[in-house]
């Protein structure tokens, strides 16, 4: 499907808020909506040394009209800067690297409020695209066997996941509907799945965990939920200017998704061998309920890390699709599977060359 | 039941209501936070009846016998006086306050109603110091405590480090002894525990290390060495540093018997003897008695969690429970207000001296602090 101007909600001269915008998306969904011809960008990033490298940067390639604005959104005045004259606010900045519940909820949450509440009261905002993701689902209950798409149910109870993130993004999108409902607010969720690329290098959790010191492989059969960050940033940039979306959710998955196992032994392959050691699901569910049981028996002597919850949201048996993402966005993904992994394998060989 | 109220909803909150939690005879029955949200994020996780958004009114309707403030150290004063004001006991986490004089001035007004107060110097009440404690108390040292080390480390990870060396409006920095007030004093309250004198001499080294120079940093001073001195009582080193590894939370003590060593991080506590065996004797044998010793650390750490007491802030749930009892007993409080205010006097010195040197500094001025 081709795209036209007229598909769009806003025109290019208009301005696009973006939050998180020098983070590992944030950069990519710039660059997007440059590259569709969306110029009049401001970027809201925290002060630090990589707000004013990204700064740098894009007066030297662009020149004219994106704007950085170097702010807190915790400041109400700052959030009331950024907001003035947007008409679409892309929202990636999160507290993703919390650990503690109020510090995640503060940073993503409370960030968020505010965000809304300037938008409000600003009263040019025509699309607030909430970057969520797929942490907010319970992946129990489906309707359709295995497969996770937009329909599943959200977690009803993100407290007791043990994960601060997935508590934090699942309040944050109840806030976000709530502003929905009580002040008309216009908005689409999307939920990328796992997002790879050069700036993040890690293997995802749901391929398998090294907490214990061995790598516990166990995503085993899983398809893994990735998308190239090119192909997710598209998906966002999208969400904010495809007309007719509003008050939906998209999931952000690419085509041909590898296995945990096929994954885990590209990687081997591609980028240093190391031993793993796969855990059968039946055994990984058998002690993450074991761990959540011993947990609430000793008053929090373990914390509650692995518990059902999380058991269900990562390694239960899940296929994903990206059927909504394409029919209803026109998204295609601008990268292959196979292109995107072999870039993220080369830049996984590079980081350890360097370590 | 006693009725316990939680002001200040961030991280260490978390803390104090799962710890709170675990002390039968008492409920938390309210919340509160300036930022709504937070209060009533903390009040759906942990199934707290109520939360405000302001502590006047909480304390009207809720009427707590006790108050738990957990907010940034800057309001610490005025919160706790509002709460001794209206007839509430007051547990302040650390830092006390920011300044020595509003310490006395709590605990002034807390005796003058009638009331307790106590400081988060949790660390204080973990297992392992409270073994130090009654070894120390026994006579294990001898008949006089001559020497103290306490350092006090801390590792900047990669998000806080971002927020805080980012942002010049953070509130860390807002603070007269900016990162170090807010970490430093339960390493300086373990000094003075043992000190004699309310007015030991303090000598104080602070710089800026050479990876916080790197990332542009010109105000936080993460590196501080400091030396504590009184006429004829104990000696005290204590060392703060963000870049030493491993990153030390520990104490040594000695007396003019023997020693001890306790290692916080692992709760280990190690005896140090001061007699000394015949010739080789003393290069085989000590290595076999601490051998002994660790592995004695490791069965009774074993011990404590196998009775599920071996929390991550179990020292918290024993100060607060202390705290708690000297409330319904009318007994003594669990810190003695003589170390409260002593910790704070010496925090003052160190973040005065610190402050002349930057600003000697910055002059371009060669000064030796004392």
């Amino acid at each position: 499907m081709t795209l036209e101007q007229n598909d769009f909600i806003i025109g290019q001269d208009e301005l696009i808020l973006v939050t998180g915008a020098t983070g590992f998306i944030g950069r990519q969904v710039v660059r997007r909506l440059l590259d569709r011809g969306f110029n009049r960008i401001r970027c809201f990033a925290r002060p630090s040394a990589k707000a004013a490298e990204f700064v740098a940067s894009h007066r030297q390639t662009d020149g004219s009209r994106l704007e950085v604005f170097q702010g807190n959104l915790l400041s109400a005045d700052d959030c009331g800067g950024a907001t003035r004259d947007a008409a679409v606010i892309i929202h990636l900045a999160a507290g993703r690297g919390e650990k503690s519940f109020p510090d995640a909820f503060i940073n993503s949450v409370v960030t968020t409020r505010n965000l809304l509440d300037a938008s409000l009261r600003s009263g040019s905002l025509r699309r607030f695209v909430n970057v969520s993701s797929f942490a907010v689902y319970t992946n129990t209950d489906k309707a359709q066997g295995n497969l996770l798409d937009e329909t599943c149910g959200v977690e009803p109870h993100p407290e007791v996941r043990g994960e601060a993130y997935c508590f934090a993004k699942t309040k944050q999108d109840e806030l976000v509907n709530e502003y929905g409902r009580l002040h008309g607010l216009p908005y689409v969720h999307i939920r990328p799945g796992v997002v790879y690329g050069a700036g993040n290098l890690a293997i995802s959790g749901r391929v398998g965990i090294r907490t214990f010191g061995p790598f516990l492989h166990l995503g085993g059969s899983n398809q893994i939920p990735l998308t190239y960050v090119d192909n997710c940033a598209d998906a966002i940039a999208l969400a904010g200017l495809r007309k007719g979306i509003d008050g939906e959710a998209f999931n952000v998955v690419d085509d041909d998704l590898p296995s945990s196992r096929q994954f885990l032994h590209l990687y081997k392959r591609e980028v240093k061998r190391f031993r793993s050691l796969y855990v059968p699901k039946l055994v990984s569910y058998a002690l993450c309920n074991l761990w959540e049981r011993y947990s609430v028996w000793s008053e929090g002597q373990l914390p509650p890390a692995f518990n059902r919850s999380r058991w269900n949201s990562l390694w239960r048996k899940t296929y994903y699709s990206n059927r909504k993402l394409k029919t209803r966005l026109g998204w295609q993904p601008v990268i292959s599977t196979r292109e995107g992994l072999n870039r993220y394998f080369e830049a996984c060989r590079a980081g350890e060359a360097r370590a | 039941m006693l009725k316990v109220a939680i002001v200040g909803c961030g991280k260490i909150a978390d803390a104090h209501v799962a710890q709170i939690k675990r002390i039968a005879g008492c409920e938390i029955v309210a919340v509160c936070d300036r930022e709504p949200l937070m209060a009533r994020q903390l009040s759906e996780r942990f199934q707290i009846k109520a939360h405000y958004s302001d502590v006047a009114t909480m304390l009207r309707e809720c009427e707590p016998g006790v108050v738990h403030i957990t907010t940034p150290p800057e309001s610490h004063f005025e919160l706790a006086k509002l709460c001794l004001n209206a007839g509430s006991h007051v547990y302040v986490e650390k830092p006390f306050t920011l300044f020595a004089h509003e310490a006395q001035d709590l605990i002034d007004l807390a005796t003058q109603r009638g009331l307790k107060i106590t400081a988060g110097h949790d660390d204080q009440f973990s297992h392992v110091t409270r073994r130090m404690r009654a070894l120390v108390q026994s006579g294990y040292l001898g008949t006089k405590i001559v020497h103290m080390e306490s350092y006090y480390c801390y590792e900047f990870s990669d998000t806080y480090a971002a927020a805080l060396l980012g942002d010049k409006r953070h509130w860390v920095r807002r603070l007269p002894g900016k990162l170090l007030q807010n970490i430093i004093s339960h390493g300086v309250a373990r000094t003075a525990e043992f000190l004699t004198s309310d007015t030991p001499t303090i000598v104080v080294q602070g710089f800026i290390s050479d990876y916080l120079k790197s990332r542009g940093e010109t105000e936080i001073v993460d590196e501080l060495r400091v030396m504590i001195s009184e006429e004829g009582g104990p000696t005290a080193f204590f060392m703060f540093s963000s870049q030493v590894r491993p990153s030390l939370h520990g104490f040594r003590i000695y007396g003019n018997k023997n020693g001890l060593v306790l290692n916080q991080d692992q709760e280990t506590l190690i005896r140090l003897r001061g007699a000394r065996h015949t010739s080789y004797v003393e290069k085989f044998l000590p290595p076999v008695n601490l051998a002994k010793q660790y592995l004695g650390n490791l069965r009774t750490n074993l011990g404590y969690f196998w009775e599920r007491e071996f929390q991550m802030k179990a020292g918290m749930k024993c100060l607060i429970e202390s705290f708690y009892r000297s409330i319904e007993e009318d007994g003594p409080v669990p810190i003695p207000y003589r170390e409260i205010l002593l910790t704070a006097r010496i925090m003052d010195a160190i973040f005065a001296q610190v402050a002349t040197k930057e600003i000697s500094e910055q002059k371009g001025l060669s000064l030796q602090t004392a």
